[in-house]
């Protein structure tokens, strides 16, 4: 059996034995619903209900309803899209990358971050598709045999691209995080008294009975999945990062955005990951498996990331100067010093500035702090697209077209909404499945748990 | 010997039955009339039993309900007999002429299935070329609007039918003492045979009093009863004191046709033009030298410059000097083809200018005085005079034709007053407007486009108007009315005939050649007819002592605010205040749209701390602006290059402050699309600033002194379509240089001279051979391509624009033709602000900063490179400006079509960058991907949305009926953009397929190369090198905007050329 | 004599490795392993063959590439060609830069729903079949060793016998 160094501290406190683990996870699914759970989940879905209303709205009246114009021709929509698809990395990333680096903290934490990033890339599929002016013709971005005889879509356009990186992201994450849930399902099949539940599991859990062979197919297929997931989040956000890289807009037009998408992305991933995890440890009371260890460990990523994109925005900036690019120069001091100035510094002090505060351990280790950081990074983060994409179009080439932008009740409607909808999806989640990877749990708790650990030291 | 065998159809004609032989004799069946088949009395024997009543009941039911299942299926009625000369889907093109006592111009008008649908000059034989502007271009909207008066009224409130009108009316005339008809200027020689006729019936009561809504009287007086007719093609020194002729003065359209012939620095040689003004007008605009002055200043800048021509004692004018010193220079070494001309209605003022026109010898060259032309004949006195009478409450008759007084007399509300005094009024006007529904009686005449006329605009010339459609209301020729009064039952048309000849039958109505081609080209050279369209032609010397005009010129006092009002190009005198096109098109200066407000100098509103940018977010502040005792209360927007201390003011606005019934877009209308109300009223768009005319030494005066503003601390929002002023140091958009430079240079190619070079990049190759590679080892980056890309040259065509930045006058005629041609949808004032306005075709407008270039900033200023930028983003106090027709460039590179995911958007083999609306998603990444900005995204579904039900052509029953049959009406969620007029292009090439030709070089024209005046925008073939765009293309001026992203675009712009020394450059 | 089946329930997976390690020693044949999560280790032990799983995906992932080259092919060049900002539309291979991205994610799309698909039918785990376990707490925190007296050619008490001599939670003897 693998042996873990003894200085590394546990990461399941509690003198847990496999049957508590089970214990854990599984009570509060079978018992009653707790009252703030209720309370958070009516207000998520009032906020959701809203949402869909402006929804309706704006497929009813038109794009007009959002404050875009003849220059501006993409501004919140488009922001949001790559918002959301950012944050939608953490999970993928945890589960993927960290598997493959065998981190173990992982497990504590992945199952719950698929679940927001799977949510979090529905939220964000919802804008490229609302943002289209016909939206009932969406399906033509892709190459269905049609009536029309020869008419398919360009697999020049970086748009097209982000369709299929989109829905093949979306839907091997989805894959990737069921597969990983059938067995605990089974797990709850099986301690489930209530029938109708109990069929309801059994019927998730694909009949799932733990044999050998299944299990070594399991590892197998969460190694490769994870293999070919990994290359995926990568390219997945460059592709995004392509939307813009590919055009030839001062501003968009930079070769350094997919790596620097990347960080991003996977800077706020962290930070939503952070965002939902310290409620739900608290929440669901698992101080145990989450703890101060795994929080540390992201902020430590967090540091990392907001370094890089950082360390991108400087370059953005040097290199602007540097190309002698009259136009290049000039969108970037706009971005600076221009009308939309206050996005660019808000970006720039909740992104560079604030998270290199993890610096220091004391407030990397406190819990308060992380959350509210958190938050900072997120909305540091969708200011940093608002800066890319309305600050770059709002003047460009000729400034007879320069123009400004003013959002409009649809324009925000539309962005709570869709942060409503997360929730509902999430609390959800948090109710109803087993929010720790059991299986994995388990495979660890001899290497990690804290008895075994104080057993380990007798030896 | 030859057999001859002979072939039966059917074996019942080798039996020649009876049936067999039938068919032969009526082998093609003859159309019978609807009348003849319900005349057929068999019809009536035919009887229906209860069972086929009961199956047509059944048929009938089915058939209702299906049809209801379905989309109704809206059916167009076919002709019953189809008139020869319209083929369905072909335009039929008809010569008229627009006149509307304000503007003048001979046009060809399409129809299409008898529908009026465009209109463009008679360049072939109208006068002066067939020069129109926006308005005359925009005006066929007019004749669909909704609101019309339908028919005859009395009262503005019960309809009557014309003989009632007739025989009240008549019987009033008849019992009335003294008849009065007020009119704008009549220059058909019918029509005023017609008034005649009325005088003589009515003998001894009638007068005819003529007036200009916009007065030229003081001009009138001071040639002696003339008003002269200009050449400026022949004048190689311009000097403008305050007239707008390339806008709105005088006969503007025909004035900027011949101004430009000149300023073409390719010809023999180029005008110079100087402009003293205080407003920045369309025309200082396009000056070499500006010269803001105070409105006071005027007469001594006159003054100056008659002492420096005629070598008298020099007048000193502040701030004036050195340019009437260069400008005196220059009107000397061209005598006799010099022009000055000012805009000034002071007599005096006048009579210098024609002084220093006679000194200059520039009478019967450049000017003619004598004959001159028969417009604005009107005498300020004479209708004063009329308005004292109406309030003595002596007139007991007024017929009102062509005019509009009670919006447009300066003194209005007297005019008013008087107007209720008057027993009997009756008005022409088509619309219950604020004259007409304060009359008793409106009689409305036919529109222009529905009716006969002739026109005597200058000695010996007959304009005539035709019919485009029959009359779409219960109208009447008013010139029919006046002889109706007279008892005279001729038919206007026949009238018309007898007029200009007096052996007219209308038996010989179709065989008269010469009157037929009279008709055809819309014109023909009269002798009959010079007694009616002469004026009193004395000696063409004025009757004011020169001393005498030159003392009062100079008395004007200058005060510290002075106001001068102006008209927009885009609204001229208001009277198409309700078309929505007009209003939505921007002011070429200010490129404002639906409103006017009080422009005024930066720097002003700056020490005065209002708001001296206005964009989306930024609302204008609104000032009180008094004069005399009237005051306004409007937006101050600022204008670079008015002149400090003075307020411009548009006319042409505020109509229908009583809440008349002039159309739906002449009020404003809010985000709800619904008008705006003040209390029951709609609130007007603009204000009225006509009160502001005052009357000085027996004529109207446009400015006024001793003005005082004070803040309101009320804000509101201007709608532009332009938000930023300067090209911010980017000489890639716009290239200009000076004439010295440009004729060393004349003879190289395009990319040689150093005032246009490609842009180049460094490569690693030793290119210019010095044997070391570096920095100056370039390529122009014509040389680089990111992939083999397709080929455009050789044969096959390649469809392009040339656009002289050197004759485009700014004048938004293009930006009215492209609309009407295109159907591009009028978004309402809301939308414009929102800036989504969706204009196809735009006309950018650069004002300079106070230096060029960014170095040159720092330098100068001393100020780092943001603050530098900064600064560059303000006007110049007095800038130079460049106006810029923007629409798809075509790139054979474009960066939209490579981004739209559905390939919405792809490249023709003949150079165009095609848009299928039908397969367009709307996700308008081309849009954000174009380095122009000149695609538009529809916003809305603007034909059905209520938000433009009061603005959008398309939603208006009737005026729907102007839109293009040959272009797609686009729906919501698509984007679209300049096509180059594709349906012209398919149209002419098909044309050209038919005669087995190829397609001639200026056959096909866009609608914007055939509105421009100037022949600035020049569309044709880059393929084929004898083209005159090929051609151009090759220029030494000819350059790409934006040249170095590399998108290599179809459309060429010609650098700016300005005559003026390299020093001020 | 009838067949019998013995599942014997361990409490700990180390129990478990040992238990199975000394009777596969002895000759014993175990049949199957019940466990709530991975043993490692296990499958050597057992006789559980490797899964060939990996190359099943590499092989769907290889016909999504070459799928998504003839996609584009035809799309962008053989079917209806058209000029796209003055890209040659005439050949694939000068066009494929703009591809590669559809490419790879296709690639990947097929690589892994394939293997997922296959990994479900392989394993027989599909939505609404029945669960096999012999007893509940094997996904929880117990461990059963299957073995059938029909692949061991002893007895029940022999077997029995052996498996008690290891460190046995619980053992349940069934009929078939």
């Amino acid at each position: 059996m693998i042996k873990e160094s003894k200085i590394r501290k546990p990461l399941i406190l509690g003198h847990k034995t496999y049957g508590d683990i089970t214990k854990d996870i599984v009570d509060p699914i079978m018992g009653e619903t707790p009252k703030q759970w209720k309370i958070a989940f009516t207000i998520a879905c009032i906020v959701a209900l809203y949402g869909v209303g402006c929804l309706f709205y704006i497929i009813g009246v038109g794009i007009g309803s959002w404050g875009l114009n003849k220059t501006v021709g993409w501004a919140w929509d488009i922001t949001n899209f790559v918002w959301w698809v950012g944050i939608g990395h953490a999970g993928t990333l945890i589960s993927a990358v960290l598997l493959l680096f065998r981190q173990r903290w992982r497990m504590a934490i992945n199952r719950s971050a698929e679940a927001m990033t799977i949510f979090a890339v529905i939220m964000a599929a919802i804008f490229p598709i609302i943002h289209m002016g016909r939206v009932w013709q969406a399906y033509w971005t892709l190459p269905l045999p049609n009536q029309f005889g020869s008419l398919w879509p360009n697999f020049n356009s970086a748009l097209l691209w982000d369709v299929f990186a989109i829905s093949t992201y979306f839907s091997v994450s989805l894959v990737f995080w069921y597969i990983g849930l059938i067995p605990d399902f089974a797990t709850i099949r099986d301690k489930m008294v209530k029938p109708g539940w109990k069929k309801f599991y059994s019927i998730l859990s694909f009949g799932w009975s733990g044999r050998a062979k299944h299990w070594t197919r399991f590892e197998e297929v969460s190694l490769v999945l994870a293999g070919i997931a990994t290359p995926l989040v990568f390219s997945v956000h460059s592709i995004v990062s392509m939307d813009f890289a590919t055009s030839i807009i001062p501003g968009w037009h930079t070769t350094i955005f997919p790596p620097y998408f990347v960080a991003g992305a996977v800077f706020s991933g962290f930070a939503m990951v952070q965002t939902l995890l310290l409620i739900m440890r608290k929440v669901m009371k698992l101080e145990a498996y989450i703890n101060l260890r795994h929080i540390e460990y992201m902020n430590i990523v967090i540091i990392v990331t907001g370094s890089i994109v950082g360390v991108a925005y400087l370059t953005e900036l040097f290199v602007s100067w540097y190309s002698g690019v009259e136009y290049e120069s000039y969108a970037f001091i706009n971005r600076f010093s221009g009308p939309l100035a206050w996005s660019y510094w808000a970006m720039m002090t909740c992104n560079v500035i604030s998270p290199q505060l993890f610096w220091i351990k004391k407030l990397r280790t406190n819990l308060q702090f992380t959350f509210f950081m958190s938050i900072i990074v997120n909305i540091g983060m969708w200011f940093e697209r608002f800066v890319i994409i309305v600050t770059s179009i709002h003047r460009d080439y000729l400034p007879a077209a320069w123009g400004e932008f003013k959002a409009t009740p649809m324009d925000i409607g539309l962005f709570i909404g869709t942060i409503g909808i997360f929730f509902v999806l999430f609390l959800l989640f948090a109710r109803y499945f087993p929010v720790l990877a059991l299986n994995e749990l388990k495979t660890i708790l001899k290497v990690s748990g804290e008895s075994y650990k104080n057993d380990n030291n007798k030896h | 010997m030859g057999m001859n065998t002979k072939y039966w159809s059917s074996l019942d004609e080798l039996q020649q039955t009876a049936a067999a032989q039938e068919a032969m004799s009526t082998e093609f069946a003859r159309e019978q009339s609807v009348e003849n088949f319900l005349a057929d009395d068999k019809l009536k024997e035919t009887n229906t039993g209860r069972r086929d009543f009961l199956k047509f009941m059944g048929f009938s039911l089915a058939a209702a309900t299906l049809a209801a299942c379905e989309t109704p299926v809206v059916k167009s009625i076919p002709y019953v007999v189809k008139p020869e000369e319209i083929t369905p889907g072909v335009a039929n093109y008809y010569a008229s002429t627009y006149y509307d006592g304000n503007d003048y111009g001979s046009i060809l008008v399409k129809t299409r299935e008898g529908r009026p649908i465009f209109i463009k000059g008679n360049k072939e034989f109208g006068m002066d070329g067939g020069a129109i502007n926006a308005r005359i271009n925009a005006s066929v909207l007019g004749l669909y609007d909704g609101a019309r008066l339908k028919g005859p009224r009395k009262n503005n409130s019960s309809d009557i039918d014309w003989n009632t009108l007739d025989t009240e009316v008549k019987a009033a005339l008849a019992s009335a003492s003294s008849i009065r008809i007020l009119s704008n200027t009549i220059i058909s020689p019918s029509t005023k045979r017609a008034i005649a006729e009325f005088s003589n019936k009515y003998a001894g009561k009638v007068k005819h009093v003529q007036y200009d809504t916009v007065s030229y009287a003081g001009l009138n007086k001071a040639n002696n009863g003339v008003t002269p007719s200009y050449d400026f093609s022949k004048a190689k020194t311009i000097v403008s004191i305050g007239a707008d002729f390339l806008g709105t003065w005088l006969l503007s359209s025909a004035y900027a046709a011949g101004y430009m012939e000149r300023r073409k620095p390719e010809g023999e040689w180029m005008s110079k033009h100087y402009q003293f003004e205080a407003n920045m007008s369309l025309t200082g605009s396009n000056a070499d030298v500006r010269v803001p002055i105070k409105p006071s200043q005027e007469g001594q800048v006159v003054a100056a410059l008659y002492a420096a021509v005629t070598g008298s004692a020099p007048i000193s004018v502040e701030g004036a000097d050195k340019a009437i010193a260069s400008a005196a220079a220059d009107l000397k070494k061209s005598r006799g083809a010099s022009i000055v001309v000012s805009s000034s209605n002071d007599v005096y003022v006048q009579t210098v200018v024609a002084a220093i026109n006679e000194a200059l010898g520039n009478h019967g060259a450049t000017i003619d005085n004598v004959t001159g032309t028969n417009f604005f004949q009107g005498k300020d006195e004479e209708v004063r005079a009329l308005v004292d009478e109406m309030n003595a409450g002596t007139v007991d008759a007024l017929i009102i034709y062509g005019t509009n007084p009670a919006y447009s007399y300066p003194e209005t509300d007297k005019f008013i007053a008087g107007l209720q005094k008057v027993k009997t009024s009756v008005c022409f006007n088509h619309f219950a407007d604020e004259t007409s529904s304060r009359c008793a009686y409106s009689a409305p005449d036919h529109h222009y486009l529905e009716a006969w006329n002739d026109y005597a605009p200058v000695k010996g010339r007959i304009d005539l108007a035709q019919p485009t459609i029959s009359p779409l209301y219960n109208t009447r020729y008013a010139q029919e009315a006046f002889l109706r009064w007279a008892d005279n039952n001729t038919e206007y048309y026949d009238y018309i005939r007898q007029t200009h000849n007096s052996a007219y039958t209308s038996a010989a109505l179709k065989t008269d050649a010469q009157w037929n081609m009279a008709v055809h080209n819309g014109t023909f050279a009269s002798t009959v007819s010079e007694a009616a369209s002469t004026v009193n032609a004395t000696a063409a010397v004025s009757t004011i002592s020169i001393s005498e005009a030159l003392a009062k010129a100079t008395a004007a006092k200058s005060s510290e605010w002075e106001l001068s009002v102006y008209q927009k190009v885009t609204m001229g005198i208001g009277n198409q205040a309700n078309n929505a096109l007009l209003q939505e098109t921007p002011d070429p200066i200010t490129k404002t749209t639906w409103d006017n407000y009080f422009t005024m100098s930066p720097a002003d509103m700056r020490e005065m701390g209002l708001q001296t940018y206005i964009g989306q977010c930024d609302c204008a502040d609104v000032i009180k602006v008094t004069v005399n005792g009237k005051s306004l209360t409007l937006p101050a927007f600022p204008t670079p290059g008015q002149k400090r201390g003075t307020i411009g003011v548009a006319l042409g606005y505020g109509r229908g402050a009583g809440n008349e019934e002039i159309g739906n877009a002449a009020y404003q209308t809010g985000k709800a699309g619904v008008h705006l109300m003040d209390g029951d009223k709609r609130q007007t768009i603009g204000k009225n600033a006509f009160p502001f005319i005052s009357f000085v030494d027996g004529t109207w005066s446009f400015k006024a002194t001793d003005v005082t503003i004070e803040k309101t601390g009320e804000t509101y929002s201007v709608a532009t379509t332009q938000m930023h002023s300067t090209v911010m140091g980017r000489d890639s958009v716009v290239k200009e240089t000076d004439l010295a430079t440009f004729l060393k240079n004349k003879d190289k190619k395009r990319g040689e001279a150093e005032f246009n070079l490609i842009p180049a990049l460094a490569v690693h190759e030793d290119v210019n051979g010095d044997g070391v590679i570096n920095a100056q080892d370039k390529k122009t980056v014509d040389n680089f391509d990111l992939w083999r890309a397709h080929p455009v040259e050789g044969p096959g065509h390649r469809w392009g624009l040339a656009i002289d930045l050197n004759s485009c006058i700014g004048c938004a005629s293009c930006i009215t033709a492209c609309h009407i041609e295109n159907n591009v949808p009028v978004v309402g004032k809301d939308e414009v602000l929102r800036h989504r306005d969706m204009h196809w075709l735009r006309i950018d407008r650069y004002f300079s900063s106070e230096f060029e270039t960014l170095e040159e900033t720092k330098e100068q200023t001393g100020k780092g490179t943001i603050a530098a930028y900064r600064h560059m983003e303000d006007p110049a106090e007095n800038p130079k400006t460049v106006h810029m027709p923007m629409m798809c460039q075509h790139c054979n590179h474009a960066p939209c079509e490579t981004v739209c995911p559905v390939a919405a958007t792809v490249h023709s083999n003949e150079g165009l960058n095609n848009m299928a609306y039908n397969r367009c998603i709307g996700t308008r990444y081309c849009a954000n991907n174009c380095p122009y900005k000149v695609r538009r995204f529809n916003w809305f579904n603007y034909v059905t949305n209520d938000k433009f039900s009061m603005v959008n052509p398309a939603q208006d029953d009737t005026l729907r009926m102007v839109l293009n049959p040959d272009v797609t009406v686009r729906t919501r969620g698509v984007m679209e953009k300049c096509s180059m007029c594709q349906q012209r292009i398919q149209e002419g090439k098909l044309e050209a397929k038919k005669a087995g030709l190829p397609v001639a070089d200026g056959a096909i024209q866009t609608a914007c190369s055939e509105a421009c005046p100037v022949g600035c925008i020049v569309f044709g073939d880059l393929n084929d090198i004898n083209s005159l765009v090929n051609k151009k293309s090759q220029s030494v001026r000819a350059y790409h905007a934006l040249e170095e992203t590399g998108v290599k675009p179809n459309v060429y712009y010609m650098t700016k050329v300005r005559n003026i020394e390299p020093a001020e450059a | 004599m009838a067949n019998k089946v013995l599942h014997v329930m361990y409490d700990d997976d180390q129990k478990l490795l040992d238990a199975a390690r000394a009777l596969v020693a002895q000759g014993i044949r175990v049949k199957d392993v019940f466990s709530p999560f991975p043993i490692h280790g296990l499958d050597p032990i057992i006789g559980v063959k490797r899964t060939r799983l990996a190359i099943c995906s590499f092989l769907y992932a290889c016909t999504g590439t070459v799928l998504a080259i003839l996609g584009t092919w035809y799309f962008m060049v053989s079917d209806w060609n058209m000029n796209i900002g003055g890209k040659p539309n005439f050949t694939w291979i000068e066009n494929a830069p703009s591809f590669i991205p559809v490419m790879f994610e296709f690639s990947v799309f097929c690589g892994a729903h394939g293997m997922a698909l296959t990994y479900l039918l392989r394993n027989g785990t599909l939505p609404g079949m029945p669960a096999d376990n012999p007893d509940p707490r094997t996904t929880d925190d117990k461990f059963v060793m299957e073995i059938t007296t029909e692949d061991n050619h002893m007895s029940v008490e022999e077997l029995e016998a052996k498996i008690r001599a290891t460190d046995v939670f619980e053992l349940s003897i069934k009929n078939y």
